[in-house]
């Protein structure tokens, strides 16, 4: 009995997605629907229709923002803003992307519609260098501080170089090692006279 | 009387992790605060992007110190999510009960977490004694006591050691003639109850507008649980209630915790009698050993943490690296814009209560 009432309301839910999909397609054309999972779909929308997109998604039920973050795909020349969008009343995912040009990495900010939106912009801003029109706090560092170079995660910022330049390898004029051996018994050596390994 | 600056943090015995609240103050009343997260910065999303899908196992549980299990879980169902991999089901159940076991230990630490601030030690000694108790099933299980390493892409590493179940057993029975002496000692102690009560007080509307979620919405009379809306692993075949709360204040959400307690316990004897014997892993994608290849895809996989919706978005392009990992933590919206907007207005020594009521955790918001 449980089972059958299950599979009502999974075929209920099924219907009703069908028709928010039907609906998205005819509003914002140029909207694709990939599933992930049955309760996960992506949505791509052209960057003009996201913000429509987005209050039309919020005013349905879909009001709970997981997190906005992005992809850099350096050979297509794109960012790709990923907003994660959940409905508490059925269990339903939305990850809503659009791409934007990797060389003009400006966006609108949602902050008016999700207060914490404005740390998240930050936080993408930071890490990948899109702004977030409309969010004055956007350009205010967050983690990174007295920050001077590429933003971190975006794909052509090398992490191994920076460490190197900012950070030199130290030189040490006795290698401490051989000093330790010597000290401990385990070579013969003078501790004055050591030599650094390489 | 004049406005003064306090420096809350980077370093205070009253977080979790290194993070900072600028509290603009007068009196001893904050009236504009300002957090200041970054000191943890280890840059796990850049790294996880340079390490293979297997190597990352050992980077992630340091993402969230006190709750390690949970990351696991999600970077793990991410993947299999992209891959289409259908996990065996034996592994299904045991992550379930190392889940739940470590929301009891995460639980039993936040008793210790709300003793420092509030002067009651004793709630510290025993919280941490008894976590330490299946701290150790977790070393016993996995090897580690912290940083387990154990829910891998495609299952678990390996399948329980012998007498684990009758040990598990053993422990939840213990915990719960525990459960008791907790409610007696803290959670109807007149000390806990004078200075968290209508402390850090948060509304229904706040939280959903906001998006806190876990027990800090849950106290606030809301049963979401992502474990009920949306379940992962098996949780939609097992019974258990969603405890909730009405007062939305710092002693609402302390006074979940053992119920939550209580539910985990149900849950894992419940978990114990279903799970059947099995295979425990399964092949997660081609590749020599562990250098597996995950197929081109997007997924996102969230969990139900002790502080809320906890989750991974995982982005593969089909090589032996992930292409871009982006962690939510469970406290990012408290931690950020509640700590600005909501923390104005507490007294300078209710703030490490608001924090550690709040759930703030540093690590996972700098990750």
């Amino acid at each position: 009995m449980m089972n059958s009432t299950n599979d009502t309301n999974d075929t209920n839910a099924s219907l009703e997605l069908q028709r928010v999909f039907e609906e998205l397609k005819s509003m914002f054309v140029g909207c694709e629907v990939s599933q992930i999972e049955p309760t996960q779909f992506k949505l791509i929308v052209p960057s003009d229709k996201m913000l429509g997109m987005l209050t039309y998604l919020k005013g349905i039920g879909y009001s709970h923002l997981s997190i906005i973050t992005c992809v850099d795909w350096i050979d297509e020349k794109k960012f790709e803003l990923v907003y994660i969008l959940f409905n508490w009343s059925n269990g339903v995912t939305f990850l809503v992307s659009t791409f934007i040009d990797r060389d003009r990495p400006i966006f609108y900010t949602v902050k008016d519609m999700w207060p914490t939106a404005e740390y998240y912009e930050r936080d993408v801003h930071e890490f990948f260098g899109v702004e977030f029109e409309g969010n004055e706090n956007c350009k205010k560092p967050l983690m990174l501080e007295l920050w001077d170079d590429l933003p971190p995660l975006r794909k052509d910022f090398d992490p191994l170089q920076y460490s190197k330049e900012h950070f030199p390898d130290r030189t040490y004029e006795k290698d401490p090692i051989h000093e330790a051996r010597i000290i401990r018994g385990d070579i013969e050596g003078d501790i004055e006279g050591g030599e650094i390994d390489g | 009387m004049g406005e003064m600056k306090l420096f809350f943090g980077p370093n205070h015995p009253g977080l979790h992790g290194n993070f900072s609240v600028h509290m603009y103050v007068e009196g001893d009343t904050v009236i504009r605060a300002r957090p200041v997260p970054g000191f943890l910065h280890r840059g796990f999303e850049k790294l996880m992007e340079r390490r293979l899908w297997y190597q990352n196992l050992a980077l992630i549980p340091r993402i969230c110190v006190q709750e390690p299990d949970i990351n696991e879980a999600c970077y793990a169902m991410a993947i299999e999510k992209i891959a289409k991999v259908d996990v065996p089901e034996r592994a299904q159940w045991i992550r379930m009960i190392v889940l739940e076991l470590a929301r009891i230990a995460n639980h039993m630490w936040a008793f210790g977490g709300v003793g420092g601030p509030t002067g009651m030690y004793t709630s510290m000694y025993w919280s941490v004694s008894d976590r330490d108790k299946v701290l150790d099933l977790f070393e016993e299980l996995s090897g580690a006591r912290i940083y387990h390493m154990y829910i891998i892409p495609g299952g678990v590493r390996k399948d329980f050691p012998p007498h684990f179940e009758e040990k598990l057993v053993k422990l939840l029975d213990y915990i719960e003639g525990r459960l008791p002496e907790y409610e007696t000692f803290v959670l109807k102690n007149r000390i806990l109850h004078t200075r968290l009560r209508g402390i850090a007080t948060i509304d229904t509307e706040t939280c959903l507008k906001i998006g806190v979620t876990g027990i800090g919405l849950r106290a606030t009379g809301v049963p979401y649980d992502i474990r009920k809306i949306a379940p992962y692993l098996f949780y939609d075949r097992v019974e258990f209630d969603v405890p909730t709360a009405t007062e939305g204040d710092a002693l609402a959400r302390i006074s979940l915790k053992p119920q939550e307690i209580k539910q985990s316990i149900r849950i894992i004897r419940q978990a114990l009698e279903y799970m059947p014997s099995g295979p425990v892993n399964t092949k997660i994608a081609d590749g020599n050993g562990l250098r597996i290849r995950v197929p081109k895809g997007m997924a996102y996989a969230r969990v139900e943490s002790t502080r809320g919706e906890y989750g991974y978005l995982v982005v593969s392009d089909g090589e032996e690296k992930p292409y871009r990992v982006a962690v939510r933590g469970a406290s990012y919206p408290q931690g950020l814009y509640g700590v600005e907007h909501l923390m104005p207005g507490t007294r300078i020594d209710d703030v490490p209560i608001w924090l550690d009521t709040m759930g703030v955790c540093a690590p996972e918001i700098d990750r």
